[in-house]
């Protein structure tokens, strides 16, 4: 009995040691996930860690990182913290400051582009994420369909404008006009100028952001004053509404992004506004219909910048072993190898790089859009923004309120909101 | 030993037993139920998750004067009843035809069972994808037999259907389960005598069949009225209570309230007002119930 109780003490005891030394990190289920997964044996060889990512989808990540992040010591070594949650993360006290980590180990933090960091690095100066990577959004296009002569004549003769890359809101808008059409004859449309992901919540924000942009408006001002009743905050709306009830898939009310995604990719539509990183899918042959056809360029009016970091709970059990990690899979090579499969770069010097510009000659072309892209809201209650004013702009988008209306309503939970967070009086 | 002694003792016996029990309980229904009491009456946010600010009733008066509140709770109303009498219509015909049947009865229930036991973020995540407005298998069927495609998330009155639809098609073999329960167990000889008597089919089920039922009616409509209630899993996936309020039932209305808006005091308020109106109904059907026995 004495030695069965020995053997299962060491037994306990030796489990604590190889907790221990395995990192735990809770991370989305995207391609970039999948390219750190990739690399984490070279990791093991270089420390001795082992790795443990937990994947899981986007709605859930927030609802599981929370109680972990208030526990003393929680369940995550590292978390990545997605641009929405910064404010109410950092606001918290639930992430530990790295400057002293990357002083130690002359971590150059200029090496970001400047918007990300701002975005997903430093809040007030301090450091508390290393950005991972971004999903600033752009306007994908069929460009076989911008270089067809009979399309080029038609949209001349209808518009008196040439047809082309989109340079600014008012020729994209007439793009979408142009492109939605009844192929077959039945009455009803089934090739769309656009595809819009107006489901309330995330998925609407994320994607009306452009429209707001593009027709000149902004959130906010330097001061924090909400600007979503202004002419041209309700113009974005309503031409956020025309393209979801005009020039888009019906049903895109519903859509998120995986939906939007797979109209485009199916080969039903002449343009997405999404994400950078999603631009490898869609133009992939393999995958798609419109694969080899598709092109790239900025939102007119710039698009939303949006990115993820890496960083440190002050839960975290392993800060040590956290930490070198985040230094490891951000340091150039493996980032430069992880751009190499796909991943959406923060790294200033990755567009240009040789190495990464031969796999993808795309490259060079992200890092504008990276550079202007435009800020969303983040305070504290970035999140509860996304649902209040997600619900205004949906009810929009679907038909359900006028434009101007669902702006108003929308700029006033924005106004109670920052003033709970005492941005405003 | 008296007789008395010796009950005491059994009294006592059984209580240890069952101490255990009664303390794992308490720990797990008792305390968070308590907790959630306690934290409505304090102002405990996310952001700053302690008892140290007490404010009485507030957060009920928060919770009551919150934005969209009544649309909430007006889905929920039409979600609980369209789902929950549609499904014992459906479950208690499928209950019926199942209780004649003598062979492959078995296969049957694997059929009817197979639903129930899938997890109900799969079953939205396979009807979302199924319903796909331009991609959907079941508008491509819907567009083969001439009908036109349906918008099925993205109008709103369609989008509310939807979702009761999928409730019932993921819910509805637990009450067509529990009725066949039921209508197994119940007495053959009013039956014969009812057969002897020359009743007609109808007059059997509505005479006889109705009013033996009515108990495990009874406990089958209040089960499945709780559940419905605390739907969340199908609008959180399909949905997220889109478009515009079309299908914000009050469960997500509450997580929503915890987890985006950080409020948790505020939460707590909207959970426990939830708990007594459920307690509520409940407490009204086992009266009820108690009254047809």
């Amino acid at each position: 009995m004495k030695r069965l109780l020995i053997g299962v003490l060491a037994l306990v005891a030796m489990m604590g040691v190889a907790r221990a030394e395995t990192l735990r990190i809770l991370m989305e289920t995207v391609p970039d996930t999948e390219q750190v997964k990739s690399l984490l044996s070279e990791f093991k060889a270089a420390t001795g860690y082992d790795v443990e990512i937990e994947a899981i989808s986007y709605i859930d990540m927030h609802t599981k990182l929370v109680p972990q992040l208030i526990a003393p010591t929680g369940a995550y070594d590292i978390i990545i913290v997605d641009f929405y949650w910064v404010a109410e993360f950092t606001k918290a006290g639930w992430l530990l400051p790295l400057d002293e980590f990357a002083q130690r180990d002359g971590v150059d933090l200029g090496r970001y582009v400047p918007k990300v960091m701002a975005t997903t690095g430093q809040v007030d100066g301090v450091t508390y994420m290393l950005p991972f990577y971004n999903y600033v959004m752009g306007l994908v296009y069929r460009k076989d369909l911008l270089e067809d002569p009979a399309e080029q004549a038609a949209f001349k003769e209808k518009y008196g404008i040439e047809l082309g890359v989109p340079k600014t809101w008012d020729e994209f808008k007439k793009q979408m006009e142009f492109f939605t059409r009844d192929t077959d004859g039945d009455g009803q449309n089934d090739f769309f100028g656009t595809v819009t992901q107006a489901q309330r919540g995330d998925c609407i924000m994320m994607q009306s952001s452009n429209f707001l942009y593009g027709n000149g408006g902004r959130y906010y001002d330097e001061n924090w004053n909400p600007l979503l009743n202004t002419p041209e905050a309700v113009q974005g709306l309503a031409d956020f509404a025309d393209a979801t009830l005009k020039y888009s898939a019906p049903g895109s009310e519903g859509f998120c992004f995986d939906e939007a995604t797979a109209v485009m990719t199916q080969g039903k539509a002449y343009s997405i506004i999404t994400f950078n990183n999603l631009y490898a899918t869609i133009n992939n042959p393999e995958t798609s219909a419109a694969g080899g056809k598709v092109g790239i360029t900025g939102v007119p009016g710039g698009g939303l910048m949006g990115s993820w970091g890496w960083g440190i709970p002050k839960s975290s059990p392993n800060k040590d072993g956290a930490w070198a990690f985040i230094n490891w899979v951000e340091s150039f090579d493996i980032a430069k190898r992880r751009a190499i499969m796909g991943n959406a770069m923060t790294q200033t010097a990755l567009f240009t790089d040789v190495d990464v510009v031969a796999a993808r000659p795309e490259a060079p072309s992200l890092e504008p859009l990276v550079a202007e892209a435009n800020a969303f809201p983040v305070f504290t209650y970035t999140v509860e923004f996304v649902e209040a004013v997600g619900r205004e702009f949906n009810l929009a988008a679907s038909g359900q309120k006028d434009p101007k209306e669902a702006a108003e309503a929308a700029q006033e939970a924005f106004a109670d909101l920052l003033r709970k967070d005492g941005l405003i009086e | 030993m008296a007789a008395g002694a010796l009950a005491r003792r059994d009294q006592r016996f059984g209580l240890l037993l069952t101490a255990p029990g009664l303390a794992a309980l308490l720990l797990v229904v008792l305390f968070p139920l308590g907790f959630a009491v306690f934290t409505s009456l304090f102002d405990y946010t996310l952001v700053h998750p302690n008892h140290d600010t007490f404010v009485g009733f507030d957060k009920y008066v928060e919770a009551w004067n919150a934005d969209y509140l009544p649309d909430a709770l007006w889905t929920t109303v039409k979600f609980v009843v369209a789902s929950v009498v549609i499904e014992f219509v459906i479950g208690f015909s499928v209950a019926l035809a199942l209780n004649r049947v003598t062979r492959f009865k078995n296969v049957y229930y694997i059929i009817l069972l197979a639903p129930l036991l899938m997890n109900p973020v799969v079953v939205a995540q396979l009807w979302r994808m199924i319903l796909h407005s331009e991609l959907g298998i079941m508008n491509y069927v819907l567009g083969m037999i001439g009908i036109g495609k349906i918008n099925f998330l993205g109008d709103p009155v369609a989008a509310f259907w939807t979702v009761v639809l999928v409730d019932i098609w993921h819910q509805v073999s637990f009450m067509a389960i529990l009725l066949l329960a039921g209508l197994a167990a119940l007495p053959r000889e009013p039956y014969e005598a009812a057969r002897m008597d020359g009743a007609s089919a109808v007059q059997t089920f509505v005479h006889i069949t109705l009013p033996l039922m009515r108990p495990v009616i009874a406990v089958a409509l209040l089960l499945r009225l709780i559940f419905a209630i605390k739907t969340f899993d199908i609008v959180f996936i399909m949905t997220k209570g889109g478009p515009g309020t079309a299908t914000d039932l009050i469960s997500y209305f509450i997580y929503r309230s915890a987890f985006f808006g950080l409020d948790v005091g505020r939460a707590s308020a909207m959970s426990v007002a939830l708990l007594l109106i459920v307690l509520a109904l409940t407490i009204y059907l086992y009266r009820y119930m108690k009254s047809l026995a």
